[in-house]
């Protein structure tokens, strides 16, 4: 038997495998099902986001009424009109948002903040003092008919330097509202009375409550990172942990798409009967080769296309510094890797099987592995250069999603050794898997009935 | 240019347990049309897809238009036993895609395809996706797959399968085009009428062994038509008993539909005797030597070997 590829012996090979590769390419791309899952999804999503927030922000209403506050000292009242202000409402908006985005970095948390305190609600609240305590139950009238927005009872032991009750338990304020009202009223008019109280505390023991906040207020941090070589770099929170998650995600995503596709058609060609039809024209090695070719194509469009949004995205948010023409190019190989990995692996099983059920069984394993980096995303970015991210660069097909984690954590360089063994290891790895997968997927293709054991695809490996 | 279009030369192939071919040898001569007949599961099909190199042999070697299949793939055309199309694929752009991938070059791609949907009565399917066809409509596009690309050698396993009597004559007249062209054709079927009328080289395959390769002529010369048909003026069933006890017949029978009877003659006896006597012994309307057909000979060869089911394997 002449032992040559057939590529080797076939002069036209290379118009087979890109007439295959087109129209794989093309018969995927121009679907619905592509264009909706892969570029209307996001869009929708990204419109659906913003007009969530739209939404939001229009069932804000604006908040206007009379607080009517009982205050024996008079002294607490006076702060109130300034905390009920828009300023003040705004500023605790953005602190609020702040105090939740810890992984961000101060400038893009600051403008996601400015846009929360623009939702921040416009608001207008008079204040009523009453000394009177005998007044109570007539406001407590008014507040049930919704003539009033609220009713505070600031009680004088409040500002005291040790602010107890008559029974020794801790002096509280009180507020109340009508039944109706909603929980984020109660929660700004709970707000500036606390801080109206405790100004007027500070106001009662001789101090300015304005250079105590300021010696009270915690210095900021800038992590300063030194390299090995003695050079410093600063330190992002989103450089550390969400950037490498970031790239190993994209790589995942446009991986695993492609695969799936290609996964789907392959059994389709099988259960269609056209694979036949197909093979008078091609050899199931130009087949093959076509196939990966023609989604590498798809997964390539993905990969830019949502890459490219990352990446203007962090442009947008002035980080566009983490991301070097280096590290793009590294992210670029392991792409390449990862992606023969997935198509090999997703043409071989696709050829054994002849529907997606049966594919499930054989799949399962596969994805299991694959799932290894995602799991070990935390050790790994955290710690780059740890055993247990050096060993895992090394299994394969792992490799391309473990070194797209530690190549992006900017915090540890990864020794140029290591970067070059795991992309000559890992090709090496992509070779013997296409081998392997070249030899099921000839068997395979023309194969029908129940779907081979995993010790019957070794037995096709030996016998292709 | 003379050399056969197709020579195999002791070609076995087994699957697992299975011997699916035993040491085929044969030669297909360019210009002639060849059916491969034999019982489902004799070997036609594997023979067939190992000509087109889609499986290779474990021993002996073929040699397919001077090269290998995989060579001469541009120059060959085939039509699967298992085919089918891209469901979702438009008729006319799965055609342009098979002819792409045969060779064949973009200009004048779409008028050839037109002129092809026109020849088997389908020019409205152009636009319409391959999933909204009839099954037999779709088998139409599937031959045009297999022959746009204006190959030397046509190769075709049981095409007529699953085509209505009319799209049968269709394709019937087709073929005979394409070798009235000087192509070389061979086509597989269990269907020996379709053999007999197309053919003029038969081999026969069983059990994965070549038991028959000759002409249509040579076939009938060899099968030495042994059935005299008796139709007697009485046209009574009683006939065919006392026609069966006339010297040189082995056993006779009454074929109502016909109101005839049926005499088979012994091998030693010639039936021209046997056809004189019957003559003589009752007053009759007709006699003859029924002439051999590529069903009797089939029986002969194959009858009494058919495996018990023929529901297995690859044709």
């Amino acid at each position: 038997m002449d032992e040559r590829s057939p590529m080797q012996k076939d002069p036209a090979a290379l118009r087979r495998v890109l007439a295959v590769a087109w129209r794989e390419f093309r018969h995927t791309v121009l679907t619905k099902g592509f264009i909706f899952g892969a570029l209307v999804m996001p869009v929708v999503m990204f419109v659906a986001v913003a007009a969530i927030g739209a939404l939001v922000g229009s069932q804000m209403a604006p908040v206007s009424g009379t607080l009517a506050v009982i205050d024996p000292s008079g002294s607490v009242a006076g702060y109130l009109p300034a905390e009920l202000g828009p300023d003040a409402v705004a500023a605790e908006a953005r602190k609020a948002l702040e105090r939740n985005s810890t992984l961000l970095p101060e400038g893009a948390a600051g403008q996601a903040a400015s846009q929360a305190a623009a939702l921040a609600p416009r608001v207008d609240v008079k204040v009523q003092q009453v000394a009177d305590a005998s007044q109570e139950d007539a406001l407590r009238a008014q507040v049930q008919s919704g003539e009033l927005l609220g009713l505070a009872i600031v009680p004088a032991e409040l500002l005291q330097a040790n602010p107890v009750a008559a029974d020794g338990t801790p002096a509280t304020f009180t507020l109340i509202v009508p039944s109706k009202s909603p929980p984020r009223l109660t929660g700004l008019l709970e707000r500036a009375l606390a801080d109206s109280i405790v100004k007027a505390r500070v106001q009662k023991a001789g101090s300015d409550y304005g250079s105590l906040s300021t010696l009270l207020s915690k210095p900021a941090t800038a992590v300063r990172r030194l390299s090995a070589e003695g050079g410093e770099a600063s330190e992002s929170k989103v450089a550390k942990t969400l950037l490498p998650m970031g790239f190993m995600m994209l790589l995942w995503i446009a991986t695993f798409t492609s695969g799936n596709y290609l996964l789907t058609t392959t059994i389709e060609e099988k259960s269609n009967k056209v694979m036949e039809v197909i093979l008078s024209a091609v050899s199931p090695m130009q087949l093959l080769l076509g196939k990966i070719l023609g989604y590498a194509a798809v997964s390539a469009l993905m990969l830019g296309m949502y890459g490219g949004l990352g990446l203007s995205l962090l442009a947008a948010a002035a980080m566009a510094d983490l991301v070097s023409v280096k590290l793009l190019l590294l992210l670029g190989v392991y792409f390449v890797m990862a992606y023969a990995f997935v198509a090999v692996m997703m043409a071989s099983v696709g050829s054994a099987v002849s529907d997606l059920r049966e594919a499930q069984s054989l799949v399962t394993p596969v994805m299991l592995v694959m799932m290894v980096p995602l799991m070990l995303w935390l050790p790994i970015s955290e710690q780059p250069n740890g055993w247990l991210a050096t060993v895992a660069s090394f299994v394969p097909p792992a490799i391309p999603y473990v070194m797209a984690l530690r190549v992006s954590a900017s915090s540890e360089p990864i020794a140029a050794w290591q970067v070059a063994a795991s992309i000559v290891w890992g090709f090496a790895w992509v070779f013997v898997f296409l081998w392997g997968g070249a030899k099921i997927f000839r068997v395979g293709v023309l194969m029908q009935g129940k779907p081979p054991s995993p010790r019957e695809l070794l037995k096709w490996i030996r016998m292709a | 240019m003379n050399a056969p279009a197709v020579i195999l030369r002791n070609v076995s192939k087994r699957f697992g347990e299975v011997q699916a071919v035993r040491g085929i040898s044969l030669e297909v001569q360019r210009g002639s049309l060849t059916g491969f007949i034999g019982p489902n599961g004799a070997g036609k099909s594997t023979t067939i897809r190992m000509i087109m190199s889609i499986i290779h042999p474990d021993a002996g070697t073929l040699e397919v238009l001077g090269a290998d299949a995989i060579r001469a793939k541009d120059r060959i055309g085939y039509l699967p036993e298992e085919r089918g199309l891209y469901r979702r694929m438009r008729v006319a752009e799965f055609l342009r895609y098979m002819a792409t991938l045969k060779g064949v070059p973009p200009a004048g791609l779409g008028r050839r395809v037109e002129g092809w949907l026109e020849r088997v009565q389908l020019p409205e399917a152009a636009r319409k996706r391959c999933q909204e066809l009839s099954k037999g409509q779709q088998q139409k596009i599937q031959f045009i797959a297999s022959v746009i690309h204006e190959p030397e050698l046509v190769i075709l396993d049981e095409p007529f399968s699953g085509l209505d009597p009319v799209n049968a004559r269709l394709l019937n007249r087709l073929i005979r085009e394409l070798h009235s062209q000087g192509r070389t054709i061979i086509f597989s079927t269990h269907v020996m009428h379709q053999a007999e009328q197309l053919c003029d080289r038969i081999v026969l395959i069983n059990r994965g062994e070549k038991i028959l390769d000759a002409t249509m002529p040579e076939i009938r010369a060899r099968f030495d038509p042994r059935t005299v048909q008796a139709e007697p003026v009485a046209a009574d069933p009683s006939c065919a008993d006392a026609l069966a006890r006339l010297a040189g017949v082995e056993h006779a029978h009454w074929v109502p539909e016909r109101r005839a009877a049926e005499l088979t003659v012994a091998r030693d006896v010639d039936p021209q005797q046997v056809m004189r006597e019957a003559m003589a012994s009752m007053p009759m309307r007709s006699v003859e030597l029924r002439r051999t057909s590529l069903d009797d000979v089939f029986v002969e060869l194959v009858g009494e070997a058919l495996p018990p089911s023929e529901e297995s394997g690859n044709g």
